[in-house]
Order: structure tokens, then sequence, then C-alpha cells
């Protein structure tokens, strides 16, 4: 005998009626819950291992579902993210809904990193990138692909090439938003100072997916860790830029 | 006001002509860094103002809806009874539990409220067969606790035994070939255990974790009653699992291990119950089982999109009649995600004196409306043509299933 079979004796219609009943409410039940949840995604597939080799002194780790969707400033939170990536975001692989895992580990009961991964499309697939960070500075301490479906992933896996990242900051990326477009040459761009591992006159989009991939991941995490300590960094990256825009066309205004 | 518009024109010709020169000449401009001097701001705490409720249902809480619709349409069944149907509705909640520097323990509950009409022995609804109209199942539910060791070891020990020893225990997938690693919920592509051993979930407690960085393991004891927990007088079945590490998946696209099962089931979801040799045999009786299983999945980027060859092959015996077990799949997912191909074999060979196996060729489409890496939210339509090739009971069929599913 099932756990989960009704007993009911009526028959017939009556029996239907009944049945459809509980149906109807439950449906209804389900249909009501609010704040509808995501299962996970974003994922480490098999975090102790991954986060002892990030952390071979950890202890312990804790998991921390964040769901924008779930989020009272959730909606706001996707747009920010979306104009501190620069891009839209892919209708398939950075929705709304996609729900994120921060991973904090512990020495005792010291907190020695975070860890946090996202995806982006890539030119093959899906690109998911996982970045550990200090949890003072939030630097990058390591970063790693846990999934990459390209044709130049033994390019991007190189170790000369992850190494690169080693102590990039959210802030260093907002920087290079104003460096790249005004002092391209200035020695203070840390991403510009990244080397490409493709070789020119190949398809580097992966590259490019890469390093904005890396940027989202640390957005989010200043988002959901830090409570966007690094913002005053793209307030003064866009606020210079504005000016600069603003200084080009003045001479311009002048002419007129 | 003419003139205005006049300059006005004049203005947006110049701004459009000059701005490669305006470009340049704001590019080339060398200024002093402006971020000089700046810090990222401190930590803004917030004081959640959360009820207990509220964290329970915010914190580590997770809840999707579900939706399924099958028609599957026989060629063989009589009359108006050859078209069968299976409308559900369901939710799945997982939950997770933390204390202050570790996450201890997991719940999952995943239930389905399903009414079925005019059953067919579809390869995804082996389960259904006695339940025509409504029933009310449960799918999975379990409990999840992690590093279960940890109260007992140095801080040192723990952190050299991470995700090590963590124990399950509920109803959840049959800890034998690649169901673990493979969510067969919502699909009507199933893998073996089903055919199996009559079930593909069971009523299970065991340690699993990570054996070394490349072997995980799965050593579990499962009740052997299949949906209904039964005390028939069966031991139960003991199961035993390696299989690679998640390195191999990610860095390779590979996945596979080695199984093995023994012990005592109960006889009606033995595969043998289909056979008129043994319809008179007590459903309450218990089966010696034993298997051994090897099991592999490859994926790799192909043009356009992803391919992926999995295999389940396992051999042993219920009581003296040996079993072979053989299933091959390719599946094959565009880049876009919006579709996919795949095609199965299966086949079950039971030594016997008549017909002694089971075999189908499947081909499925699948449109995708989302599809979520990380199965997040799922919303698909399938259409399915299963054609039997060899039958231990009962005519060849050619049964055609068109599925909608949304999970969100």
């Amino acid at each position: 005998m099932s756990l989960f079979r009704y007993n009911t004796t009526v028959t017939g219609k009556e029996y239907f009626m009944q049945k459809a009943f509980c149906f109807a409410l439950l449906l209804n039940l389900i249909w009501q819950v609010s704040g509808a949840h995501a299962a996970v995604g974003c994922t480490l597939s098999n975090p102790s291992q991954d986060l002892k080799y990030l952390f071979p002194e950890m202890s312990t780790y804790r998991e921390d579902v964040k769901a924008l969707d779930q989020m009272a400033d959730g909606r706001e939170l996707f747009q920010k993210l979306k104009e501190r990536l620069g891009s839209d975001l892919d209708p398939v692989y950075e929705t709304y809904e996609t729900p994120y895992t921060v991973y904090t580990i512990f020495k005792g009961d010291n907190v020695i990193g975070y860890v946090h991964g996202v995806n982006v499309p890539g030119e093959g697939g899906v690109i998911q990138i996982f970045a550990s960070v200090n949890p003072q500075t939030g630097a990058m301490s390591r970063f790693f692909f846990q999934r990459l479906e390209s044709t130049v992933a033994k390019l991007l896996k190189k170790k000369e090439f992850l190494s690169q990242f080693n102590g990039l900051t959210l802030a260093d990326f907002y920087k290079h938003d104003y460096f790249s477009k005004v002092e391209p040459a200035s020695t203070e761009d840390k991403v510009a100072g990244i080397k490409n591992p493709i070789p020119s006159g190949q398809n580097d989009s992966d590259y490019r997916s890469t390093l904005r991939g890396v940027r989202k991941n640390l957005i989010l995490l200043d988002m959901f860790v830090y409570k966007q300590k690094d913002e005053p960094f793209y307030k003064r990256a866009q606020e210079v830029l504005a000016e600069k825009k603003k200084e080009a066309v003045k001479p311009l205004e002048k002419k007129q | 006001m003419i003139m205005n518009k006049r300059i006005t024109g004049i203005f947006v010709v110049l701004v459009i002509e000059l701005s490669p020169w305006l470009c340049s000449n704001l590019f080339s401009q060398t200024t002093g860094d402006p971020f000089t001097g700046m810090a990222a701001v401190t930590n803004r705490i917030t004081v959640d103002e959360q009820s207990v409720l509220e964290r329970f249902v915010h914190d580590n809480f997770l809840f999707r809806k579900e939706i399924y619709s099958q028609l599957s349409w026989s060629r063989e069944a009589p009359g108006s009874s050859n078209v069968y149907s299976r409308q559900s509705a369901g939710f799945e909640a997982y939950k997770k539990f933390s204390t202050k520097t570790a996450t201890v323990a997991a719940f999952d509950l995943q239930f389905r409220l399903v009414r079925r009409d005019h059953f067919l022995p579809v390869v995804n609804d082996m389960e259904g067969e006695d339940r025509d109209g409504f029933f009310a199942e449960v799918h999975n539910v379990y409990f999840d606790f992690y590093n279960v060791l940890n109260p007992f070891m140095s801080d040192q020990a723990r952190g050299s035994n991470v995700g090590r020893f963590n124990f399950r225990a509920g109803r959840f997938y049959v800890p034998f070939g690649l169901n673990l690693q493979t969510d067969t919920h919502g699909t009507l592509l199933q893998l073996s255990n089903d055919r199996n051993f009559g079930f593909e979930r069971d009523w299970c407690a065991g340690f699993w974790g990570s054996l070394t960085p490349d072997i995980d393991y799965n050593i579990s004891y499962l009740l052997g009653s299949g949906y209904d927990i039964s005390f028939d007088g069966q031991d139960g079945l003991l199961s035993g699992r390696l299989s690679l590490g998640s390195r191999y998946l990610n860095e390779f696209g590979m996945e596979g291990g080695i199984s093995f099962m023994s012990g005592e089931r109960i006889f009606r979801h033995t595969t043998m119950r289909t056979l008129s040799s043994m319809q008179e045999r007590d459903e309450h009786e218990t089966v010696d089982t034993i298997r051994g299983g090897l099991d592999g999945r490859y994926s790799h980027i192909v043009p356009g999109g992803t391919m992926s060859v999995s295999t389940e092959l396992s051999a042993g015996s219920d009581e003296q009649a040996d079993i072979f077990s053989q299933l091959y799949q390719v599946d094959y997912l565009n880049r876009s995600r919006k579709w996919g191909v795949a095609t199965q074999y299966r086949r079950f060979w039971q030594d016997s004196e008549s017909d002694p196996a089971d075999s189908s060729l499947f081909g499925e489409f699948t449109w995708y409306f989302r599809n979520d890496i990380g199965n997040t939210t799922l919303h698909w339509v399938k259409l399915n043509v299963e054609d039997q090739i060899e039958q231990q009971e009962g005519a060849r069929d050619v049964i055609v299933s068109v599925q909608y599913y949304r999970y969100w």
C-alpha cells in the first residue's frame, strides 16, 4: 500500500469531484507561494575539493544562495549589473532568475576567502568562471574555469594566462573604462596589461568573454558580499569620462 | 526660428564630421590619474529585520514549481485506450542549513500530484502502471548531512577531510550507474535503473563524498522496496559506487564510474514478474539480487553545439537468472540551447526459456523555450518515438509521446 494513496470509499462522479477539488486546491497552493526560488545555479560541482584546492589551509566552508529575484532590490541590482558590465545580459545564460552561490571559507572562526561563480556565453557554449577573493580587499587570489566550451580552451586554461588576474580588483576594471579611452598607454591600467593568449588573427571572442565573465563575477561579489564597496570607482570613472566628453565638445560649440 | 534650425543642423553635421578628430583629440590627451587618493567604501553592514519564518524561506531556501503534460500513442493498444494521458503539477523545495562557519545539512522534497488515464508502459513512467486516476507522488525526500565527523575532529583534520564524510537518508536515486549525476526527473528518456531493478529511486541511507581529489564514492543501504516503505522480510541492498571526480567533467568532459549492488529486494519490483512463468509467485517474496556496472559519459564541442555520448552496462543475476543490461545514448544540444536531438538504444536481457530480452530504439526532438545552465528554469516541448525491437512479453509496439514540461 502506498504511503500517499487516498483511501476514500466514494465512487464515480463524487470521487472524481473530490479528487479534482484536491488537485485544484493543491495547484492553488503551489501558485500562491510567494517569492519563487530557483534550483541552485552557478555552483561548484564538487565544492569541497575545489575549495580545498584554492585554500589548502581551510577547515570549513559555508554556502549562501543569492537570487536577485528574491531580493527586494533585485530588479535595481540587475539593472546596475548590466550598466556596470557595459553590455546587455544574455537572455539564455544570464537571466534575472539565475541564482548564485557565494562560498565563504573559514580557517577556524576566521574568514580566509570568498569564492563565487558566474556563467557567460562563449563562442562554443557556456563559460563558467569561478574566482576566489581576499575577504578584506576583494582582490582576486585565483580564478578558474569550471566549464569552458571553447575551441581555444587550452590556451585560456594556461597558468601563465590565469595568473595574470591575481591581485585584480573590481576597481581595476572600472579604472580600465577610463584609461582605455583617455590614456591607453597608462601603466595604471592593470586590465590592459593582461596578455591575450590567443594569437592575433585568430578569433579571440572567448578571451573577451572571459574578461567580461571575471568582471561580472566581481560586480556580483561586490553586491552580494561587500555592499558595493567599489562603487566610488565606477562613479568616478563615469564622471571623468563625461567631463572629458564635454571638454571635447566645447571648442566646437565656441566655433558655432 | 528657421535660422535657429539651420544653425542646429550645421552644428549636428559638424559634430558628426568631426567626431573622429574629436575622439582622437580626446583620447590622446594625457591627464593625471583621476583615481589618486580614492579608496573603496567601508562595508555598510545592514541589519536583517526578518522574522524566523522569513529567514527560513529566504535564507538558502529554494522553491520551484512544475507542470508536466504527456500524451503517448501506442500502435498496438486496442481502441480508445491507445492514448495514454499523464498530467501533473508539483513543486520542489530545497533548504540548506548553516552554522556561522559551515553548511551542515540540506533537505529536499520533490512532489507531484499526477492524473493518469489509459496507462501505457512508457519508459519514463514504469511506476505508473497501477496508479490510474489521481495519485500523489513523492519523488525525492531526503536529508543530507555534510562533514558529519567534524564534531570529532580538530580544525586541521576538518580541513583535510572536508567533503569526505557526508551522510544522506531518505528516498532518492538508486546510487548505481549515471543516475546520481543525471537529472531525469522531467525527461522522457531515462537511464537503466528502472528496468534493471524495477525502481529508479528507493529508500536509502549512506555515506558519500570525495575519496581522493580524483575519485568520489557512495556507499548506501537500500530498503529494496521501491516507492513504498515495505518490510516483507527482505534484507535490503548494499550498494557501492566509485566515480570520477568533477575535475574530469570540467577539464575533459568525462564522467564515469563502477557500481556494485548486492542483497535482497521485493519480488514485485523485479522484471521477472512480467514473465508468465512467474505470474503465480507471491509479490511479497524476496529476490536475491546481484549487479556490477560500468558507466561513462563524454561531452564535447562539435560544430554548432555540444554532443554527449553515454553508456551504462550492467551484469548480474536475479535469483538464478542471469541479467545483462545495456544502454547507449547520444545527445546533441544546439549552441543556442533552443533545440536538441537525442537517440537511445537500450537492451535488457534475462536468462529465460522463451523471449529473453526487451530492447528499444528511441529518437527524440526537443524545443526549449527556456533551458538555463544548471537547470534552474526549464521549459520545453518534446517529441519522442520508441520502436520496441524485442519484447519479453506481449507484442512489439511503437509508442509516440509528446510532452510539455515547465519547471520554474
